[in-house]
This record gives C-alpha cells, structure tokens and sequence, in this order.
C-alpha cells in the first residue's frame, strides 16, 4: 500500500505559498484564536498589496495593516477589544494607505456561508439605506417571489484561509475542543472557502486519536491543504479554553502601536529579526506561557 | 448628596421597556464609559425587569444566551474564558445567534455611537465628508447595522453633547427613520442620555423629548443638542428610582458595580465624569 500524503508542513514553508496580491481570509474574532504565528510570518516575509478579509478582526489586520501587507481589508470590525483602538490599523486608513470595506457582522458571515456553500453570492437586507452601500461591491436586487428589496453581495473567494484550531493529525484532519467560544464558528466556513486552506494548531496528534474521537473533527482532511504545527501559535490572542489574551504584551504592542516609528521597533524585536520559535521565547517561552496564561482545564 | 447614580437612573428606566417573553440583545462590550452604555445598564435592566414584571424576558450578549444575572454569577472579568464559563442556558454558534435577529426574534436591542441624528441614524464607522478619505475611523459597524435593521426597537445609549446629537451623521452605521423602505425593524425607539429619554415623534419621524431627568432644564437641552429639537409644552420629569429599585440593583444584581461602573472590564468608569 502507498504511504498516505503528510500535510504536516513550516510555517515559513506555508506561508511562502502566499503570493504579493493575494485574497487571504484570516480566521479568529477580536483579539480570540486569530492565527498569529500565520500573520507573523506573513509580516516577516514582507508580503505586500495582500486583500484581508476578516469576520471581525483584531490584532491580526492591525499589524499586517500597520507593516504595509495590505492594500485592502473586509471585516465588521478591526480594534483591539478591552485595550482600545487598533493604531495602526486607523493611521493606515485615514492616512489612505489601506482600503477599509465596513460589514456588518451577519453580512460578513453571509459572505463566507455563501462561498463555503459553493454559492456566488448572499442576499441580505441589513445593507438597505445604510453606509455600507457607500462600496459599489454591494447592488440591490429584488426577490423574484416576493417583490421584496435585498441587497446582493459577492461571496468571499479568498485565494488563502488561513485559521488556527487545536489539534490535528498529519494528514490535515482538523480537531477544536468541545467547550469553545461560538463566536469563533465562523472558522469552519473561513476554512472551507479558499483555494488553499493554511491551518495552525495547537497540538499534532496520531491519527489514532483523531478516530477515537471523531466529532470533533469539525474540518475533515478534504478541506485542509496545509497543517503547521504552532504551541501558542494565536498568542498574544486567546485561544479559548486553553489560554488567555496575553494583557501584558498586548499593552506592550499598544503602547508601542502609538507611533508608525514605535511599531516599527516592535516588528522589528518580536517579528523581523526572529523566527517562530525564537518569538515563543522572546514572550517567555512555551512553559512561562503555560504558567501565566494557562487554563489548564479544556475538555475534550 | 443624591439618592441615586445616572447609571441608576437610566437602568431603572431601561428595565420599565423589557418586555416580558422578548429576547433583549447586547453585545459583549468592550470597556468603559462604553461598557456601561452598551452593556452594563442594559443587563441590570433586564435583570431588574426579570425580577418585577418580565419573569421570561431573557437576553443575548454576544455568543452567551440567557445567562444568570446576580452578584454570585457573574465573573470578575469578561475575558474570553470569563465569557465561555459564564452560567447560561444556552451558547449557540455565530450563525444561529446571529440568524435571531433576521427571524424577527430581537425586542430591543441596545446600542450606542459617536454620532445620532434627528432621525435615530447611528454613526460608530467614520467621521468625515467622504467615506473613502475618514478624517477619524473606528472601528467598526459590528452588528449595530443588523439590530437597526431587524430587532424590534432600539435603546441608544448617548452622552448629551451638541458633537454626539447631530443634524445628520457621517456615516450610517444603524438605519434612524430617515428612510427604512424594507427594513423589518421598529428601528431606533429610545434615545437616553445625561439629561433627558427622547423618543421619536411618529408624525415627523424625527426625535424628541420624552422625559427631562430631575434638575435639567429645556434649556440645557437645546443647549447641548446639535439640531432643533421638540420638546412639548408640559414635558414630564423623569421618574426617581424607587428605594426598592435602588435596593434590588445595589444589593441584589450589582453589589459590586461590575456593571454600572464597568468593574468587570480593565477600565472602571462613571456616566457622571
């Protein structure tokens, strides 16, 4: 019998399949379980004129938009969530630098459902009269049933997702803790609407373990290109039960983000000059993490 | 000294509009001044309204549905672990708490912004003349468009300055009365603010003054509001707080004034600052 195809891969590796100008859909809501390491790499591979789009963003498009990666980004929000504004994000916009497309939140899920569902495009009404038809993307229709008005939105078709998760075997058959926050869900339809999906997950586990417990695998293999292996791989982000926003840091990258030229110098200590790993342990390293950010008490 | 808070004030008033059996939305907020508008008033009203005359109203915030309300439910912080573990009946994913709203099962829904117009239109996107050059971005919409478009009324929780009450906003992050022509909600209902509770004149569709709250004056109002606003002869006075109110919400719901002052979040604050 021929071995089966591992899809166990670098970040660097992964993420050197991202062209310049390419769509990628980031996974995560706020400042929860986006896929950091991901971003990192992205920044530190200098990608440029890159297209986000997010559910609801946080800390991912803040430094892929305040390292010049973007031209563009699609979410219903990009901030920090309990620490503020997100900086950098705001300067590039105002200063024009970055197109930013407002969703609202069931419009951006509508966008990747309807692309996940093999559709083209999503119908919705909450668009009608109200500042997101400022983008010529979104055109008014009318229901050949009813008569009534919607407004008609292309679905999201990202060239890359990438999404981080909790565990997976090799082969790209990808697992998330049972107890999670829902506000992540829409991970499962980010994943399932790109060209090429990137995954990031806490833990590789034997296939052994994926087949004793097979609901929780909410990504089958078939909807996963590429698997990376990244512990801590959403910090600063939660990663829902597992671990806890990293306050301090956050505060740091903050306090940091105030200047174009402090964040600069932040890229350039956390990011630029280091790779993943060497990164885990700049932020302490992986058992500091587990002591100071840890829960401990997931359930499978 | 005074027998009740501005938060006090407003939660009593937001709780005398829950309506019994409806699902009351509110997000997971952020922190501050914010949290408590957003969040924190909304939530002791609801559970102030649960324990007098709305016993099956419930409500939403964010991901975590029906969740328990007293003192010894609550968690310190609303981080992400704080929100996964918080006691509730139900935590539903994304898409099926947000397809509530188009199911037309949202009462009233809470919200907030840096701009209202006369006609209830909420601005939390931009400022600015022209969207694609913002002289200040924020964030972003979130899913206030949503709720403006589909939740049965809407409570807009506002400090009342002239920059905040606008003739017309920026941008349209929530749909007013303006122009809402296939929109199933009841749109904004309730305009609450430091110195009054405005509603919307439905022969104009433009808002005006309800109540004035206990030592405001018309006056202070036109002062402080940024279009031409009605208020009619012989407006009433906002009610004072009841000592049994006070004493649910002080004792009962929110000793620790993790809601009313945003002690839950990293940044405690107060309406009257």
């Amino acid at each position: 019998m021929q071995e089966r195809r591992s899809k166990l891969t670098s970040i660097s590796d992964a993420v050197a399949l991202i062209p310049d100008g390419a769509k990628v859909a980031i996974g995560g809501s706020l400042i929860r379980k986006a896929p950091m390491a991901l971003v990192r790499e992205l920044v530190r591979q200098k990608k440029k004129n890159l297209t986000l789009y997010s559910w609801s963003a946080g800390m991912d498009f803040d430094m892929l938009i305040g390292a010049g990666c973007a031209k563009e980004a699609w979410s219903s929000y990009c901030g920090m969530f309990n620490l503020g504004m997100a900086k950098n994000f705001r300067r590039a916009v105002e200063a024009c630098e970055c197109r930013f497309v407002d969703l609202s939140e069931t419009c951006a899920m509508d966008k990747f459902r309807a692309s996940a569902y093999g559709l083209t495009f999503a119908i919705s009404k909450t668009p009608l009269h109200s500042g997101i038809m400022n983008n010529p993307e979104f055109k008014e229709i009318t229901c050949p049933f009813t008569g009534e008005k919607y407004v008609a939105m292309e679905a999201f078709h990202p060239d890359f997702s990438i999404v981080h998760a909790h565990r997976a075997d090799k082969y790209g058959n990808v697992q998330l803790d049972a107890v999670r926050m829902m506000d992540n869900e829409m991970d499962i339809y980010i994943a399932k609407c790109a060209k090429t999906t990137i995954m990031s997950v806490e833990e590789i586990v034997p296939e052994e373990e994926i087949i004793r417990t097979p609901t929780m695998t909410v990504l089958p293999k078939l909807f996963v290109d590429y698997v990376v292996h990244a512990p801590y791989g959403a910090h600063p982000n939660s990663c829902d039960c597992r671990y806890d926003f990293d306050l301090e840091h956050g505060e740091y990258y903050q306090k940091c983000s105030d200047t174009k030229e402090g964040f600069e110098q932040y890229l350039q200590e956390y990011v630029y000059g280091t790779t993943e790993e060497e990164y885990i342990e700049k932020v302490g390293g992986l058992e500091n993490l587990e002591a100071r950010l840890g829960r401990g008490g997931w359930e499978s | 000294m005074k027998r009740y808070t501005l938060e006090e004030l407003l939660t009593v008033e937001v709780s005398k509009r829950i309506i019994d059996d409806e699902m009351n939305f509110t997000g997971i907020g952020t922190g501050g001044k914010a949290y408590i508008r957003a969040c924190g008033i909304p939530l002791v009203a609801v559970r102030l309204a649960q324990m007098k005359h709305a016993p099956n109203a419930l409500c939403m915030m964010g991901p975590v549905l029906d969740p328990l309300l007293d003192a010894a439910s609550v968690p310190d912080h609303n981080w992400e672990y704080d929100l996964i573990k918080w006691p509730c009946r139900s935590q539903i994913p994304l898409e099926d708490a947000l397809g509530i709203f188009r199911l037309g099962k949202s009462g009233l829904a809470f919200a907030s912004g840096a701009q209202v117009d006369k006609w209830g239109n909420l601005n939390i996107g931009m400022i600015g003349d022209d969207y694609s050059k913002p002289k200040v971005r924020f964030p972003g919409v979130l899913a206030q468009t949503d709720l403006a478009a589909f939740a049965k009324r809407v409570c807009i929780i506002v400090p009342h300055e002239k920059r905040v009450l606008v003739d017309h906003v920026d941008f349209i992050s929530g749909v007013g009365h303006e122009n809402r022509e296939g929109l199933p909600g009841g749109g904004p209902t309730y305009v609450m603010t430091n110195l009054a509770i405005m509603d919307f004149n439905p022969e104009t569709r433009q808002m005006r003054v309800h109540s004035i709250h206990p030592g405001v004056t018309a006056d202070m109002i036109r002062e402080n509001t940024g279009f031409d606003i009605e208020i009619p002869e012989n407006v009433m006075t906002t009610p004072e707080p009841s000592d049994e109110d006070l004493r649910l919400i002080r004792e009962e719901i929110d000793p620790g004034r993790k809601f009313l002052n945003a002690y839950i979040t990293s940044e405690p604050a107060s309406l009257e600052d």
